[in-house]
């Protein structure tokens, strides 16, 4: 479970599935950077994801910042999991990366 | 090399051992001051961590174990539940079983009984009449969270509002909580401590990203976000501090009162219900208090600074490993001061006395660090002394002195089998039963004491009880029975007393399942003569027996004397060496014969280590006697020359050898020459037990040959395992 990398010709898409945590923090912010060196648009898929600790929050938020910056498509391409949902609200990170029009 | 959740996981064992050792002394101190709430909040919370880090490290079975305990404990604090001796047992027994839970998965470890586990829980449940409580680290609920939810169930909901005091007023509190650099990868997680919040009232919750750095920037394995909370509770600072009890020393964390508890009267408004989500808007309207109060704050931790850690956990092997090499250091540096001495060179003589003092001050500095309190290991024996004393139908208290003694770590994990043998022997046949003591006048409760102390460069670690003392009549018999000793020989109190620690020596009558075996003893012996300490027994009929451990500071390195003896090379502690005089012949002939030196009007004998080792050199005309404090008094070493103090790394002699108990170890000369470390105590001994005995007791003649044959040899020199 963590993230995988997938290319094609119109960006990359990183899948997070299962736990997403500190575990595979580092590797993440690698793929991250990798398909920002790319100069295609970035998309995430969190479908698959169950759950998403704080450092997955901030590195997907900061991505999300840089992005913006460099003038880089990033997007979500699917809905959360409820739960997960959930869980991030109750933490009060919901709206960090998953804004109204996401839900 | 083992992956980050390993290391997580091996970190928490470590901590969860401690947190156990801590648990199960606050229990057995409870069982003796009952009202004592302190005592129940120490076993609560500790309880709460093993719960809460438990879970949170993936010790799912453990969590949910202890959480039914947590909640016996709560209901102790809230005054719903008495502490009775089935309770103290019972969470006793079962941290029997959270230990296991603990070494779940590595080699050998022992495994935790569900059986058990559901026996101890079932009781449990039936003492606080409370249904089994299943403890889940995360809330997954069915539909997001909606922006202004209605209350939903909490985890913990089923338990009531876990630690909160439900007939108390609810009030607000300010939680401030910023984790700190190695918070993350210490296997903590901010979301289930906010998760955990949450089940004691009513949580607003606001993140801040404001410390995030940009991406390139981002450490991914750190958490920049910090948190503002007001929560509403019925429960107390003290509770909510519970919530983060295990990460405490990781991150900042402020809790305020921002609201005074209502008054009776008062209409409730504020307060949301019990594990309901709050709205964000109710986080803003609370966010002003939260900036009243952070205009008051002050004196609070920044972890945007360079870490400031006061302590860290390092592996017992790595220390080991760094102190074998201060060791070899060592070594080195006694032949580079050698070499120096040969080249009449002031630059060699500088850089080599500056090297010196460098060695000196990095091997005090290694053997502090190998130094550690002994508390832990006395304090693990009030759970075997309860047990004992329960299935022995005694009533016993252990009180203990002197647990800050330090000593070291290698001598303290050694002493755990000594002392449980000495402990159990104490309580099966020293300590009379309370009829027996009520016969004598006797207090119903027996005391065993367990104190330590320094006394030198060795360390004191007595076992006494106030029981029945030892029959040195009986111990005698059974000493003359099994062949020991004769009907006629003239022996004294501690000659009588030391037989106890013979092999398969016992006087009991009845072999118990505690003691009586005569091997427990013995093995007190063996232990002690590795860890080269010695043994003294006093005992005093029907008032108690005392034995007395004398153990060195530390195995590893010790400060000696050097001296000669022909070209044979001797260490003798320093510790234990006091003066140094001369013997010439005019004073041999003065003493007729007999080895007794003069010393300011005492009278001190002494021991010819030429003959004592047989060694067949020409005597000088002035030998020189070594005076050594022993336990029997003072006596004299005779040897050619006195060279000068040197610091010793001691090395081992091979299993050949440890029998030859009068020389405690070798050590490896700056010259490459091989000299042995001596044991004034035993070689004391030795000595007047020959002289008792009319004949040498031992082999002494052969054993320097011998081993110093195999020291060249290079087959039975092992480092001491420091």
């Amino acid at each position: 479970m963590g993230v995988t990398l997938k290319q094609s010709e119109t960006g990359i898409l990183l899948c997070l599935e299962g736990a997403v945590g500190v575990g595979c923090a580092a590797e993440f912010k690698g793929m991250l950077a990798q398909a920002f060196g790319s100069d295609r648009e970035v998309r995430i898929s969190v479908e698959g994801a169950t759950d998403l600790d704080v450092t997955a929050v901030q590195l997907l938020w900061a991505a999300e910042r840089k992005a913006k910056n460099a003038e880089v498509g990033f997007s979500y391409v699917d809905a959360p999991p409820e739960a997960l949902l959930a869980s991030l609200s109750e933490a009060g990170l919901q709206h960090l990366i998953f804004p109204v029009n996401v839900l | 090399m083992a992956s980050k959740a390993d290391q997580f996981k091996q970190a928490f064992r470590e901590e969860g051992h401690e947190v156990l050792v801590d648990l199960e002394s606050a229990l057995l101190e409870l069982n003796d001051n009952r009202a004592d709430q302190e005592l129940v909040g120490r076993v609560f919370r500790a309880l709460h961590t093993l719960k809460g880090s438990g879970a949170m490290f993936g010790f799912e079975d453990m969590a949910t174990f202890t959480h039914n305990l947590e909640t016996a404990f709560d209901e102790v604090r809230n005054g719903r539940l008495e502490i009775s001796s089935e309770l103290i047992d019972l969470t006793l027994s079962a941290l029997d079983q959270i230990r296991a839970m603990l070494e779940e998965g590595l080699e050998g470890a022992p495994v935790a009984d569900p059986e058990a586990c559901a026996e101890i829980l079932a009781k449990v449940r039936h003492l606080t009449g409370k249904p089994e409580k299943k403890f889940e680290k995360k809330v997954v609920a069915e539909k997001p969270a909606p922006v202004a939810a209605e209350p939903v169930p909490d985890a913990l909901a089923e338990t009531g509002s876990n630690s909160s005091d439900s007939s108390a007023p609810a009030r607000e509190w300010s939680i401030r909580f910023a984790p700190g650099p190695e918070f993350m990868q210490n296997g903590a997680n901010p979301l289930l401590l906010i998760h955990e919040l949450k089940g004691l009232g009513g949580l607003a919750v606001r993140s801040s990203i404001a410390a995030v750095p940009p991406f390139e920037e981002l450490d991914p394995e750190r958490c920049y976000i910090r948190w503002e909370m007001v929560l509403s509770t019925t429960a107390g600072r003290d509770a909510i501090r519970d919530v983060f009890i295990f990460v405490e020393d990781s991150c900042e964390l402020q809790i305020e009162p921002i609201t005074e508890p209502p008054s009776v009267s008062a209409p409730s408004v504020t307060a949301p219900p019990q594990g309901a989500a709050t709205t964000m808007s109710a986080a803003e309207v609370t966010a002003r208090a939260l900036e009243e109060k952070r205009e008051n704050r002050g004196g609070r931790r920044t972890y945007d600074a360079p870490d400031n850690a006061s302590s860290l956990r390092v592996p017992a092997a790595k220390l080991d490993q760094f102190v074998d090499l201060v060791g070899e250091l060592v070594t080195v540096q006694a032949r580079l001061s050698e070499i120096a001495a040969k080249h009449d060179d002031i630059e060699i003589t500088s850089v080599s006395e500056e090297i010196e003092r460098l060695t000196s001050s990095l091997r005090e500095n290694s053997m502090n660090i190998r130094m550690m309190p002994i508390r832990s290991t006395f304090e693990k024996f009030r759970r075997l002394v309860h047990d004992l004393a329960r299935d022995l139908g005694k009533s016993v208290e252990l009180t203990i002195e002197g647990a800050d003694t330090e000593l070291d770590k290698t001598v303290i994990d050694q002493l755990s089998d000594p002392l449980m043998h000495l402990i159990r022997n104490s309580m099966d046949h020293g300590i009379e039963s309370p009829e027996a003591r009520a016969a004598r006048g006797k207090p119903a409760t027996a005391v065993i004491h367990l104190a330590a102390r320094h006394s030198g460069a060795s360390v004191l670690i007595l076992v006494s009880d106030d029981g029945g003392g030892i029959d040195a009549a009986a111990v005698r018999a059974r000493a003359i029975e099994r062949g020991l000793t004769t009907e006629n020989a003239q022996l004294t109190e501690q000659e009588i007393f030391s037989f106890i620690f013979q092999p398969g020596f016992s006087t009991a009558k009845q072999v118990t399942d505690v003691s009586g075996r005569g091997v427990g003893m013995d093995v007190v012996r063996q232990r002690v003569d590795s860890l080269r300490g010695s043994i003294d027994v006093s005992s005093a009929p029907g008032q108690g027996t005392t034995v007395t451990l004398r153990l060195p500071l530390t195995l590893a390195i010790i400060d000696g004397l050097l001296v000669r003896i022909g070209e044979s090379f001797f260490v003798l502690p320093l510790a234990n060496t006091q003066e140094c005089v001369e013997l010439t012949q005019a004073d041999v002939e003065a003493a007729n014969g007999k080895h007794l030196a003069h010393v300011r009007g005492e009278l001190i004998p002494y021991i010819r280590l030429r003959e004592y080792f047989n060694i067949r050199s020409p005597r000088p005309p002035i030998e020189q006697i070594m005076i050594v404090e022993t336990e029997a008094g003072r006596y004299g070493f005779v040897v050619d020359q006195v060279l000068g103090d040197c610091q010793t790394v001691i090395k081992n002699l091979g299993r050949f050898y440890r029998h030859v108990q009068v020389v405690s170890g070798a050590t490896i000369l700056g010259n490459g020459t091989v000299a042995l470390i001596l044991d004034p105590e035993r070689l004391a001994q030795d000595a007047v037990r020959a002289v008792a005995h009319g004949a040498r007791g031992r082999p002494a003649a052969t054993i320097a040959a011998a081993v110093k044959q195999s020291l060249r040899e290079g087959n039975v020199v092992q480092q001491r395992a420091i």
